[in-house]
């Protein structure tokens, strides 16, 4: 089997109805899930880590990899697991648990393989995975899904692109706060303060995007 | 490897109380839940099937017609018409309908009461997260819904579309969503047949209702 | 006196929020009105003391190599059971918190304190952390809120506050989201402030 048709097998999969693969449905998606409602400056999902590890330009793209690798990943356990698993055995109320307990031990699964196989990659991921537990971007990811009925291509695009929008969220933060540290900033805005201050003037250009794609 | 088994075993007991004590209380809540959105609904459809004819005896059945899908949904759901009567008299007044439209940042649920010529009689929003203090200000009737009372499916657009509508300022999505949702609902529906011009009820009014 | 110490500490001199910057999704999100912020509240205090006291009470059954999810899986049973009672008693706070309910569980206030205090203390104290901390993170959200919904809305606790004018032309910005950054970066540089005034008097 080629890989187009793979795709559009794999996009095709019906979730509980018939959603067929639609090129414009995954492009609204992706823009959607980029920049229109953005992850970190629109939705408030994954705001400690953008705060917490935007100080280096390296760690942001760092992070954002492991970001974009875990929060796939997730999306492909948790889909499977919530619609193969519970809703068949209807259990979807202990979608919670399942959910935080699939990340977790994914993160740890993927640390153990990435320490065994390429130690080069878990020295740059590395100090990053454990962090990725408490992400409420992966866990926010995964039950969104969900809540939107998406067939397993589209929460896998989704996923993708929302951990692409936080990424991009994550380095713009990175880029901006690096050049702060030349600024003169108010005492008592120094730190935490101006890096809030500075999100929400991106959050402001952000807004821009509202509509686009729809 | 047998420390291993005993924290697994640890976690594995942790986990199953967890999902026992959690299969406990969903037995109980679960069925208030079911009774509560089952009553909200039928609370919304007595409010806005009000606007066909004001009685409180007003009946609704649901009528099941296959291939109305309605493209807005994020979700398979098919459109959902119920018809509504005055219970002596089986013959219809008009219908009860859902309509999904995604907004800014939610699916908006707007349930419509449609007269039989295909005029939106009344609407309210069900269900909705826009923006607070802005796109939500969609359940002030006075805002939008009002407006879309008494339009056919061909009028129901946004001044911006080409049709008549003042959207809300500064929410041109919310208020789009909504109304082409009710739009595609109306041309769904009249699509399938559901609705008489005005020769055609009238005939249905002298036979006393063919269903 | 430990026990009032413990109460007292999360309230202003760890304030979860303003000075631990913990727990910022849930706090940013929901803080569009004063409401929201009262539900939300309510909701993580109720989990935060509940998970605070199993912890503590289990605090020398549980292997300490799998005691981090086993505290995720106390907190997620937590926030599920909170969802549910929500959903079927206050089924309108429960539409208006939406996702946030679940992400209960990823709020780093509870795991923090799950592993920061709780595995370490007795059960009483453990639970007065927990209404500390809880009443502590719901009193910043309040405030925040406080301010986005009288600037944004003209509102406060959906009660009208400025009057009719400004509600039809409100500073819509600080209702939406980049409101809540900027206020909430105004409002932790006047903690700032208020730290060294009282720092330089010392």
């Amino acid at each position: 089997m080629n890989a187009t048709a793979l795709l559009s097998m794999l996009l095709a999969a019906p979730s509980s109805g018939n959603q067929g693969f639609d090129l414009g449905k995954m492009m609204a998606i992706i823009i959607a899930a980029i920049f229109v409602n953005n992850f970190v400056l629109s939705r408030f999902l994954g705001i400690c880590p953008f705060i917490g590890v935007s100080k280096q330009l390296d760690s942001a793209i760092g992070m954002g990899a492991a970001v974009v690798f875990v929060m796939t990943l997730a999306t492909l356990g948790s889909w499977s697991v919530y619609n193969m698993l519970l809703v068949p055995l209807n259990l979807g109320y202990l979608r919670t648990i399942a959910f935080i307990l699939i990340i977790a031990s994914l993160v740890q699964l993927v640390e153990m393989i990435l320490q065994k196989f390429s130690p080069s990659l878990y020295r740059a991921l590395g100090i990053f995975l454990p962090l990725i537990t408490t992400n409420c971007a992966i866990l926010g990811v995964a039950v969104l899904n969900i809540d939107e009925k998406y067939s397993l291509g589209y929460s896998l695009v989704n996923a993708i692109a929302a951990g692409i929008g936080f990424t991009l969220a994550l380095v713009l933060m990175a880029g901006l706060r690096q050049r702060l540290e030349l600024a003169n900033v108010p005492p008592a805005l120094r730190g935490k303060p101006m890096a809030f201050l500075i999100a929400g003037i991106m959050s402001i250009a952000f807004l821009g995007f509202a509509g686009l794609g729809s | 490897m047998i420390e291993m088994l005993k924290l697994g075993l640890v976690l594995m007991l942790v986990a199953l109380i967890a999902a026992v004590a959690l299969g406990i209380v969903n037995s109980s809540t679960a069925p208030i839940i079911a009774i509560q959105q089952e009553l909200e609904k039928q609370n919304a459809m007595s409010e806005v099937a009000a606007s066909l004819m004001p009685d409180d005896s007003l009946a609704f059945d649901s009528l099941s017609i296959h291939n109305l899908e309605n493209p807005y949904a994020s979700c398979d759901e098919l459109l959902q018409v119920v018809k509504v009567f005055l219970p002596p008299d089986t013959s219809r007044i008009g219908y009860v309908f859902i309509a999904y439209g995604k907004g800014y940042s939610s699916t908006l649920q707007t349930m419509v009461a449609t007269r039989m010529d295909g005029r939106v009689a009344g609407t309210i929003i069900l269900n909705q997260q826009e923006t607070p203090g802005l796109g939500a200000n969609i359940v002030i009737p006075s805002k939008l819904i009002e407006h879309l009372t008494g339009m056919t499916a061909e009028e129901c657009r946004l001044r911006k579309d080409g049709g008549t509508i003042d959207a809300m300022t500064g929410c041109t999505i919310t208020s789009r969503a909504v109304v082409n949702s009710v739009r595609q609902g109306l041309e769904d529906m009249s699509g399938a047949g559901l609705f008489y011009d005005d020769i055609t009820l009238d005939e249905e009014h002298a036979e006393g209702g063919t269903e | 006196m430990s026990l009032m110490k413990d109460l007292t500490n999360g309230i202003y001199k760890e304030n979860p929020v303003f000075k631990l910057a913990l727990g910022m999704c849930p706090f940013l999100a929901v803080t569009t009105s004063v409401e929201n912020a009262l539900g939300m509240g309510a909701a993580a205090t109720f989990v935060l003391i509940a998970s605070n006291f199993l912890v503590s009470l289990f605090r020398n059954l549980i292997p300490s190599k799998v005691r981090i999810p086993c505290y995720i899986v106390i907190i997620a049973t937590f926030v599920t059971l909170v969802d549910m009672v929500m959903h079927a008693y206050l089924p309108a706070l429960h539409k208006s918190l939406g996702i946030f309910i679940p992400l209960i569980v990823v709020n780093c206030i509870i795991l923090g304190r799950a592993e920061g205090f709780a595995n370490r203390h007795p059960v009483l104290n453990s639970i007065a952390d927990g209404i500390g901390m809880g009443v502590g993170f719901t009193m910043a959200m309040v405030v925040l809120a406080t301010f986005r919904e009288l600037l944004g809305n003209g509102t406060w606790l959906n009660m009208n506050v400025l009057g009719s004018a400004f509600r039809n032309q409100p500073l819509l910005i600080a209702i939406l989201a980049p409101g809540a950054f900027i206020l909430l970066s105004f409002i932790m540089g006047f903690f700032k402030i208020l730290e060294t005034r009282k720092g330089g008097r010392q």
